[in-house]
């Protein structure tokens, strides 16, 4: 069992570090001697996932019980940290400071998940927008659709003169902090302002509208012409049905791209291999012509030492089995969330993570 | 020997009555009833105690840091989060650019609360007294469980309720009207904005707030005595004025009494509000229509992203916002108290029962 | 003449004014129900009482809720009702006072802020974990103060001729509360548990941060475990993307409102019994 450390201190930023892949890592599997109740809560993008499997990890493991819920990543943190539950899923990993004060703490990719700028101005049908053109919209700064630089980058296209409504969360969520990470990467003034986070102090913009999860800022795009929205992959056909349009993001590299399964994966690969070894990295804004920007791993949040053998061989073999894309990962659950598998890049070194669970 | 003095404006004390044995003991089930009443009072002291002292304790660094700036201070943040040198005050460290300024909160919570209750107190009594009053018996009952039935509608829903149907219905309905009829007055002018703010906010507590206030008015308006009602209509008064100086009286020590549960409940209600009042930290309201929040409604929304602060000063934050949202309650409590004893003046014989 | 026919129109628009109230109080709660029916649509059969909350079936919610409810009842009754005895009959003016002050102050305390205290103090630093007595205590914190309010307004409508009379006949504190003054103060005092635990099982905070969630039937065991309820679903399950989560959180809602509904006619029918026994005071 080789592993390689990597170099820097787990800091996400973009400098990337190569760091070589692991050898496979054989994981210590197999049904517990006792029935262990595997209890999870935390992000609702990853719940819905995590409840399709339920029934078929007991089929293939009967003395695991999976009981996932919901409550908020920050929560599903908390709680993993604290112990009230085995698991916490997050759409964030944990921040440096947090990672300091919990070093026996493990973030564990098990999917990758995606988020759409969806708009509702009719007569529109295709968009391309920049993260430092959305900076400027949720400052206030940029307020109408026909402003000069959303036409200098939608060169040929009739935009109208309505106002822009941004809708933003107004619960804590991975949303918000995956969105606002690109807004903090692509312009100053939001990195020197408001910043990045699951909650962050938005700034005034007058008419701007608030919504509660992502079917709500699908709901509230739809009623609200004019609006533009920051919306999760996993509800991408509701707001099809809705008829909200999906813009097309500028890349670090100047495309335009979509939420496709082909772009979210170009900009994992694109990361692959500059994921420290605790697994802690950001996938916003990745290199290469066809990466999406908006892009992150879906997070279980959980302890490396457990309090007995039987629960730690539980979760082992819960997380080898959720990331097996014969198992866990198959191509129903991802769908039903519009969730991407892990790629094979990155798969040895979640195992490597994976296997520190002990005793 | 026991004697319970009760004191309610009985020129003689002892309305419980003090039976006692040959021997002037109290009798054994009045002495374990008095303990277990009184063990029972002070539950709710209890629970208030102990929540108060875990908010202090957490808060306690928070106050150290903002100082008086949390009561005068426009700007809530919790600062970067994931990086930056941290910010110090007063000898407490907290993430970079972190401020906790909650006057905008103050100003949000205070008004919605007055406009749920001035719509919600009379929209209660009156409805009420039309269903007790006025509405044939066969239909009294089924109209009756509705009061009881708002209560138990989840405030989720309230708030689904507020953004999908009530704030649009009112962002192009009735805020033009408004703006028209009343648009001379500062506050109803101006942009009727989104659907989300604090009107809306307001209205949606109103509707939370009716049946605190209805279901005891209700009972309340059954137990005025039918005869002192027969007197007046004999006397040739119409129903209004029965209402106004014999009905209203009577119960309006009641009635007061469960506004003030109305009022507590207002000021602390979260997930409805949060749903529908436009979310803005850092402004004050401008207008009837402009976003807003509450204090509840913050530490709802930001819970879950403070627990992520590894200082722990964002939860600290909370904690110090959720015990100012105590004083203010304490406060508006009892000058509510003040302003009604001094406007009630002798009390009237009706309602004492005689 | 004129002045009563002023009178007249002042009744009238009185009146009116009444009749549009209650269309207000009336309106919305019909809205709000039907909208809740109409979108719970094809998830409304028998299925919601046999299957688990990850099958589309709400069992162990309703269970969940159940269980609760009963022991909020159990909890937060007789200590409610208590205090207002407490608050009625034996206390004077100034203890009155404060008693009164710290139960409606313990009204206004937000229910996320009743609900993280219990994790931070019974979840963790108890170590009960999410357990069914964390979700019960809080539930409990938040809903005393209506028992409270409602039991002490009902007894001191009850007229002080009656006390006055039982005194007069040598009664004890304890007779006198049992066949004079609870029986016309009963209905009211229902009501107000009623109310109580309709605003209990409206709930969604609190207990997501004291009796966390389970997706099986409740099991019993105090601590340690936690348990499903309705309002979890009808709060978390209206984010999820699939439609027929937002189906079931519909449901949930729905049901939420039929499990009130028994209630609240059980509540009725008790206070129609005691009714006909005060009827008999006439007072």
């Amino acid at each position: 069992m080789t592993l390689t450390a990597c170099g820097g201190t787990g800091s996400t930023s973009n400098t990337p570090a190569p760091t070589p892949t692991p050898a496979n890592v054989t994981v210590k599997v197999g049904n517990p001697s006792k029935p262990v109740t595997l209890m999870e809560d935390g992000s609702s993008l990853v719940l819905p996932y995590l409840q399709k499997m339920v029934d078929p990890i007991k089929a293939d493991y009967a003395n695991i019980t999976l009981a996932p819920a919901a409550g908020g990543s920050g929560k599903g943190i908390s709680d993993a940290i604290s112990g009230a539950v085995q698991m916490g899923g997050s759409d964030a990993y944990l921040s440096d400071a947090q990672a300091a004060q919990n070093p026996d703490i493990l973030n564990i990719p098990i999917a990758i998940s995606a988020q759409s700028v969806d708009y509702n101005v009719p007569g529109v049908d295709s968009l391309k927008l920049s993260g430092d053109v959305l900076a400027k919209i949720y400052m206030g700064k940029i307020t109408k659709w026909n402003d000069p630089a959303i036409a200098g980058l939608n060169s040929g296209a009739t935009l109208p003169a309505t106002a822009i409504v941004p809708v933003r969360r107004v619960e804590s969520s991975g949303d918000t902090f995956i969105f606002t990470s690109l807004l903090n990467a692509t312009n100053t003034d939001w990195q020197n302002g408001p910043g990045f986070g699951t909650t962050i102090t938005w700034p005034a913009v007058p008419g701007e509208v608030t919504a509660q999860g992502n079917p709500g800022m699908v709901q509230v795009c739809k009623q609200t012409p004019g609006c533009i929205a920051y919306i999760g992959v996993s509800v991408r056909s509701t707001a099809q049905q809705a008829g909200l349009g999906e813009a097309m993001l500028q890349n670090k590299a100047g495309q335009f791209v979509k939420p496709d399964i082909a772009n979210i994966t170009a900009a994992v690969t694109a990361k692959a291999s500059s994921i420290p070894t605790d697994l802690r990295a950001s996938l916003i804004y990745a290199d290469g012509a066809q990466s999406y920007p908006i892009v992150n791993y879906e997070y279980l949040v959980l302890k490396a030492t457990q309090s007995d053998a039987d629960t730690a061989l539980a979760i082992r073999s819960f997380l080898t089995w959720a990331i097996d894309q014969k198992k866990g990962a198959t191509d129903t659950n991802l769908q039903a969330v519009n969730f991407v598998a892990l790629p094979q890049t990155v798969v040895p070194r979640v195992r490597a993570a994976i296997a520190k669970v002990s005793p | 020997m026991s004697r319970p003095a009760g004191g309610r404006g009985l020129p003689s004390a002892a309305p419980g009555p003090a039976v006692l044995s040959a021997r002037g003991e109290e009798a054994v089930g009045d002495r374990a009833l008095r303990y277990f009443c009184v063990a029972a009072a002070f539950v709710p002291i209890g629970l208030l105690l102990v929540l108060t002292l875990v908010m202090l304790t957490s808060a306690w660094p928070a106050i150290v840091y903002s100082g008086a700036k949390f009561v005068t201070g426009t700007v809530f943040t919790f600062g970067n989060l994931y990086g930056g040198t941290p910010t110090v005050h007063n000898g407490v460290s907290a993430p970079h650019n972190a401020q906790y300024g909650a006057a905008p909160l103050i100003v949000g919570t205070l008004l919605t609360s007055v406009i749920a209750l001035a719509v919600a107190i009379p929209v209660s009594v009156g409805g009420v007294l039309m269903l007790v009053e006025r509405i044939p018996h066969r239909f009294q009952a089924g109209l009756s469980i509705f009061l009881e039935l708002l209560a138990g509608i989840p405030s989720v829903v309230y708030g689904l309720w507020g953004i999908i149907i009530f704030g649009p219905l009112l962002a192009h309905y009735v805020s033009p009207v408004l703006v028209r009829v009343l648009g001379f007055i500062p506050i109803f002018r101006g942009p009727v904005g989104s659907g989300q703010g604090l009107l809306v906010a307001g209205l949606i507590l109103a509707v939370m707030v009716v049946p605190v206030i209805a279901a005891t008015t209700r009972d309340l308006l059954r137990t005025v005595p039918i005869l002192h009602k027969e007197g007046a209509l004999a006397l040739g008064m119409t129903r209004y004025e029965t209402v106004k100086v014999v009905t209203i009286p009577f119960i309006r020590n009641g009635i007061f009494a469960a506004a003030l549960l109305g009022w507590a409940r207002a000021l602390g209600e979260t997930m409805a509000v949060l749903m529908v009042c436009g979310n803005a930290l850092n402004i004050f309201p401008y207008n009837i229509y402009a976003p807003t929040i509450t204090i509840a409604a913050t530490i709802a929304a930001y819970l879950d992203g403070a627990l992520t602060d590894a200082t722990g000063m964002a939860v600290r934050a909370l904690a110090e916002a959720g015990l100012l949202l105590l004083i203010i309650t304490l406060l508006t409590n009892s000058l509510a108290r003040v302003i009604v004893r001094r406007t009630s003046g002798a009390a009237l014989p009706v309602g004492r029962g005689f | 003449m004129a002045l009563r026919s002023w009178r007249s129109i002042q009744d009238l628009l009185f009146w009116a004014l009444c009749a549009l109230a209650l269309c207000a109080i009336v309106g919305p709660a019909v809205w709000i129900i039907v909208g809740l029916l109409r979108d719970a649509g094809p998830l409304l059969n028998s299925r919601l009482l046999t299957h688990d909350t990850l099958h589309l079936g709400l069992q162990n919610a309703i269970l969940g809720t159940l269980v609760l409810a009963f022991g909020v009842l159990v909890v937060a009754g007789p200590v409610g009702i208590g205090a207002g005895i407490y608050l009625a009959e034996f206390a004077s003016g100034r203890v009155a006072s404060f008693v009164r002050t710290f139960s409606e102050v313990l009204a206004g305390v937000p229910s996320i802020v009743v609900g993280y205290t219990g994790y931070v103090l019974l979840v963790v630093q108890f170590h009960w974990g999410y357990s069914i007595v964390a979700g019960i205590l809080a539930l409990v914190t938040i809903v005393t103060p209506y028992i409270v309010k409602t039991t002490e307004v009902a007894l001191r409508q009850v007229p002080d001729n009656l006390r006055e009379g039982a005194i007069a006949l040598g009664l004890t504190m304890v007779a006198t509360l049992r066949k004079v003054l609870l029986p016309p103060a009963l209905p009211a005092i229902i009501t107000g548990l009623v109310v109580a635990l309709a605003i209990s099982t409206g709930e969604t905070a609190p207990l997501l941060y004291t009796a966390g969630f389970s997706d099986r039937n409740p099991v019993p065991a105090l601590t340690h475990q936690p348990i499903g309820y309705l309002t979890y679903i009808a709060f978390t399950d209206i984010q999820l993307p699939d439609q027929s989560a937002h189906q079931l959180a519909n449901a949930a809602a729905d049901v939420t409102l039929v499990f009130l509904l028994v209630l609240i006619v059980v509540g009725r029918l008790l206070a129609i019994q005691s009714a006909r026994r005060t009827a008999r005071m006439n007072l």
